[in-house]
């Protein structure tokens, strides 16, 4: 699955596993809030992540981190 | 009377296959194989060119130089390249002549399958009328050739890839016309409304039906792969920050995560300030291990995958995904999160 901050480009180009990153600089961290804070929530990210790869999609789904 | 230059391989000029292909080039007085159906077609052929396309590829400046003295000689006022279809090396010799000659200001028509080699090395010097992969698309790609070619040939104009059947070239035509830009625009929003979309920037059409869910992620095996450029410090193995032509593959199994003093970006796509302080921002391998630690997922891969995806052309991206892809399942990984910038 694809975990990116252009979740329009992804499904353009046929990712079917789509998941928004953070930002197109950092799609799996956020440099603006405290470390442990960030950290936490890149584990819910990946989380979200394995989430995703455990569930029936249509073709080119995207998901946010909160449903 | 305008001149006609015809390009053509071993092959079809009549001097054998592969044993053939070594063929040094030569000059040939009027049409040849297919040129004697340009002919019937409305396109006389003055001279023939013809080249081995081993001979092409081995020695492409030697060729590329006879081809393009011979062509100057003739004053050639179009070059006909091909059909090549769907042969690679033929493709690659009728992209590469069709730039040379056509950056020199002489109109190339030429003729192949929309993912030749060809298409991408002409570089959009040359119009280039799509066809099937093998000669059996020879009788209706002859008369588009036919046609665009005479017209280019007389100096006379050529209207766009959709109406007149050739592959978009990536050049913006100025045209004058009567409506303002604002009607215009309206006009476009109203048709893109009902779904009515004209682009060229249209997309690659690969469409996969999404693959079933992980059945048990507690006891996969769960791969991480980047196209953000990811590295370690001093990038080793010279990445290329744009145009990579190549993926790489680095060992973390005894990483806890990214740290900062072992990874880095080296993406020339975006600004990797941020990602360069916690390269975990890229490719999640703390929360991976956490999430392993935890039973949650069975084992992180040993590996993790990466490349920089800036300016990369369609294809390749495609040959690097088929290709990891492919170490994936004979590492039996069953899972993956692929990370894109």
């Amino acid at each position: 699955m694809f975990v990116t901050a252009l979740p329009t480009i992804a499904q353009m180009v046929g990712a079917n596993r789509i998941l928004r990153g953070v930002a197109i600089t950092h799609p799996t961290g956020d440099p603006s809030i405290p470390p442990d804070e960030e950290h936490r929530m890149r584990v819910s990210l990946v989380r979200r992540a394995f989430e995703m790869l455990e569930t029936d999609v249509e073709p080119r789904t995207v998901w946010e981190l909160t449903s | 009377m305008s001149t006609v230059v015809h390009y053509l391989n071993q092959f079809f000029a009549g001097f054998g296959g592969e044993e053939a292909a070594d063929h040094e080039p030569v000059r040939l007085d009027g049409p040849q194989g297919p040129g004697r159906g340009l002919a019937a077609a409305g396109l006389t052929v003055d001279v023939t060119l013809a080249c081995g396309d081993d001979f092409f590829g081995e020695h492409e400046e030697d060729a590329l130089s006879t081809l393009l003295g011979w062509i100057e000689e003739f004053e050639a006022d179009v070059l006909v390249c091909g059909p090549s279809f769907g042969s690679g090396r033929y493709g690659y010799a009728c992209g590469v002549l069709a730039r040379e000659v056509g950056r020199r200001g002489i109109p190339v028509v030429a003729a192949m399958t929309p993912d030749s080699p060809g298409v991408l090395a002409a570089e959009g010097a040359a119009h280039i009328v799509p066809t099937g992969s093998n000669v059996a698309g020879m009788r209706e790609a002859l008369p588009v050739i036919a046609s665009i070619a005479s017209r280019l040939a007389a100096g006379e104009a050529v209207g766009g890839p959709d109406d007149e059947g050739y592959l978009p070239r990536g050049l913006r035509v100025n045209a004058l016309v009567d409506r303002t830009g604002a009607e215009r625009a309206i006009d476009l929003l109203l048709a893109k409304l009902a779904g009515d979309v004209a682009t060229e920037v249209a997309p690659s059409g690969d469409r996969v039906p999404p693959p079933p869910p992980v059945d048990d992620l507690a006891s996969a095996r769960l791969a991480l792969v980047t196209e953000a450029g990811c590295v370690p410090q001093g990038n080793p193995d010279r990445l290329p920050t744009r145009h990579a032509n190549v993926w790489l593959r680095y060992d973390v199994a005894d990483a806890d995560g990214l740290a900062p003093g072992d990874y880095e970006s080296v993406h020339a796509g975006f600004d990797t300030t941020a990602a360069n302080a916690d390269p975990n921002r890229l490719v999640p391998l703390d929360a991976v291990r956490e999430l392993e630690r935890a039973h949650i997922v069975g084992v992180v891969h040993d590996v993790f995958y990466t490349t920089s995806g800036v300016d990369t052309p369609v294809a390749t991206a495609a040959r690097h995904g088929q290709e990891i892809a492919a170490e994936l399942r004979e590492a039996q990984v069953g899972a993956v999160i692929l990370t894109g910038t």
